[in-house]
């Protein structure tokens, strides 16, 4: 298993928050990151920030409907998500998720629905940490201090596959501001520091 | 582990080596003796269940104070924070910042690379600073009136306003922004520095950074997770007698 992947659990019972983290954090790779209530302020908007790997909740455990939730979080990021309730729960609330935890699955079954799911990205994932030359040239222009718009004009691409280019390079570099970017730019001769003082 | 008020002070501090700075904060030093919690807070004039409270929010990051939190005044969490504040302003950063600038006497090769890492450190303390002023003098003091006119059972119009119009939630998430320069210099530092030619040293930097964003998520966590419950409830109660 290559990349580490952030696991967020959202659950309001907290011997079950806690046995998850003891579960997960047993597997390889996944490192909890997390764990909330559900019934957090703003939660889909935490979770947009942290970005993790894997989602996991309780639809009952928010206090908003789980396919408004679930929209706002796909709208933004895109984790794993797995849906954690009773075996014995309604289909409606089963059916938004693609992926189920069960209350009554033992350890292992748990694990292995987490394998299943998590590990065949991660190993093509893993082949090519490099930037290509496309997100190269993203990265030169957002250090530059382009909008996603700007960009998008100049290279002829779409706002939204700018964000996605933007997006891989957070993730393949570990950087996620502008100014460690600009760091990463700047050691590996992607931008000059004549460029940069040039700059707007 | 739970920490209760009835445990040694040095067991406590055995068990969990990181939570001195957090001790200091209150006025306490080591040579704890065989004290409990409870004595040491008699002894210093501490507030006990605040004290253990934040000692758990530092201690355990999955820790949620349910109970208690109308057991304490904002004041007493609001001198800690800014405890806290000048505790990060004036010796953490610095302390960083001062490590920084050796390795740039200590290699020359370097130089360029090293510069840029003290730049963009430069930067975060820059907006860690402005963080910590909007607290200490726009939200701190706006907690502090909040806590006075519950005390005296009557509200300003001026502060009635305010709470209508910018009510203490709009002060949450605003966190992340710190806490994800700290680990883009993690990443930088561990992936893509040019090899050192002092390895303690950087190993001492990164040891420092790590402390500090484990000092920087507790503290958020306290104001996240005590502070702002805390101050909802006023701002209900205020509202609701009013
Ligand atoms: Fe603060
Ligand atoms: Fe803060």
């Amino acid at each position: 298993m290559g990349q580490f992947r952030n696991v967020v659990v959202i659950e309001k019972n907290y011997l079950i928050q806690a046995g998850l983290e003891a579960i997960i954090s047993e597997l390889p790779g996944m490192v909890f990151q997390k764990a909330c209530m559900g019934s957090e302020k703003n939660l889909a908007h935490l979770l947009i920030k942290q970005n993790p790997d894997v989602v996991i909740v309780n639809p009952f455990s928010l206090d908003q409907p789980v396919a408004v939730f679930l929209n706002t979080l796909n709208e933004h990021i895109s984790p794993l998500i797995f849906g954690l309730m009773d075996k014995s729960a309604p289909e409606n609330m089963k059916s938004p998720f693609a992926n189920l935890l069960f209350f009554s699955d033992n350890k292992l079954e748990i694990q292995k629905k987490i394998r299943n799911v998590c590990e065949p990205v991660s190993d093509e994932q893993d082949k090519k940490q490099v930037l290509s030359k496309r997100e190269a040239t993203i990265l030169k222009e957002v250090v530059l201090g382009l909008t996603n718009q700007e960009i998008a004009d100049k290279l002829f691409l779409s706002v939204h596959t700018v964000t996605t280019h933007r997006k891989n390079i957070n993730k393949k570099l570990g950087i996620k501001t502008v100014s460690g970017l600009t760091v990463y730019a700047l050691m590996n001769q992607l931008v000059s520091m004549d460029e940069m003082e040039n700059k707007g | 582990m739970l920490i209760d008020q009835k445990m040694k002070m040095a067991d406590v501090v055995l068990h969990d080596p990181t939570l001195v700075p957090v001790i200091n904060r209150f006025g306490i030093h080591l040579g704890f003796g065989d004290q409990t919690i409870e004595e040491i807070c008699k002894t210093h004039g501490l507030h006990v269940q605040f004290f253990v409270i934040t000692l758990n929010a530092f201690h355990d990051k999955l820790y949620f104070p349910t109970e208690q939190l109308q057991s304490f005044k904002a004041s007493l969490l609001i001198d800690y924070l800014q405890k806290a504040h000048r505790y990060f302003l004036e010796d953490k950063t610095p302390e960083i910042a001062d490590l920084i600038e050796r390795t740039l006497r200590e290699d020359d090769v370097n130089k360029t690379t090293y510069g840029l890492i003290k730049k963009f450190f430069n930067e975060y303390r820059e907006e860690f600073a402005k963080h910590i002023e909007r607290e200490d003098q726009i939200i701190f003091p706006y907690v502090l009136k909040l806590e006075k006119a519950l005390e005296a059972g009557t509200a300003e119009e001026q502060l009635l306003h305010k709470i209508q119009t910018h009510p203490i939630v709009e002060y949450e998430a605003e966190h992340e922004d710190v806490e994800a320069k700290i680990f883009d210099l993690k990443n930088i530092i561990i992936r893509y520095l040019p090899t050192p030619n002092n390895d303690a040293l950087w190993y001492q930097i990164l040891r420092e950074i790590f402390t500090l964003e484990k000092e920087l998520a507790e503290h958020a966590r306290i104001e996240d997770l005590i502070l702002i419950p805390k101050v909802e409830a006023m701002e209900k109660a205020i509202k609701g007698g009013n």
